[in-house]
């Protein structure tokens, strides 16, 4: 179990790695490295979400991913800090967030019923 | 052409996703090369908006339209629920979307 939401973690980490890679790569190396980051990012992801509840993990990962890549912008990109993108950003996830779990939650309702 | 592309990446990621889910129900080489076909399209599209706009801003976009996207198609070809939980947190992605939009 937490094993698995280790491996979320780490999901979402190289979620950041290979969207960064895709904003700035620049030669081969860096296009190899996004490149893996994104398989290997997405593969944890896909196989965490058969331990676990899949939208759910889904969510978790997406809003770690997205958190990691506004944090990242700002300190090692020269990006302005603006408190409207982060309010409207944290409504976006609050959105998709609440998708997943109302999604989640039917699931289970229906393998009950 | 960036933000237009960032929405294009986003319901093609949604279309990906929807096959992916297909090939759960039904294993074809069709929704096979689908599935291909999406993630692809969505990847490029999203890489060629990350050159222009902030990462942050269309990372949450990218994924808000996947997101929202395939739930919309659950709910149009899939009969999944329309109850008004959904249709709100569709409305909260949706309006955050054009905020950004707004003021980037």
């Amino acid at each position: 179990m937490n094993r698995t939401w280790l491996r979320v973690l780490v999901a979402a980490f190289l979620e950041v790695i290979w969207v960064i890679g895709l904003a700035h790569s620049y030669d081969f190396r860096t296009w190899t490295g996004t490149v893996i980051a994104l398989i290997i990012s997405n593969y944890l992801m896909i196989t965490a979400g058969q331990i676990l509840p899949a939208g759910t993990v889904y969510a978790v990962f997406v809003d770690l991913g997205t958190a990691g890549t506004v944090i990242a912008e700002i300190l090692f990109f020269e990006e302005p800090f603006q408190w409207t993108k982060i309010l409207l950003i944290a409504i976006l996830l609050t959105g998709v967030t609440g998708l997943k779990l109302v999604t989640d939650n039917e699931a289970r309702e229906g393998a009950e019923s | 052409m960036a933000w237009f592309s960032l929405i294009l990446a986003g319901l093609f990621e949604a279309f990906g996703v929807t096959m992916m889910n297909q090939l759960r129900v039904s294993r074809n080489w069709q929704s096979v090369l689908l599935l291909i076909l999406g993630f692809g399209s969505s990847l490029l599209l999203l890489g060629y908006s990350l050159r222009f706009l902030p990462m942050g801003t269309a990372y949450a976009i990218w994924t808000g339209m996947g997101v929202v996207g395939g739930t919309v198609i659950g709910m149009l070809r899939y009969g999944e629920s329309k109850d008004w939980k959904r249709m709100a947190f569709i409305g909260m992605v949706l309006g955050a979307a054009v905020g950004l939009k707004l003021i980037t």
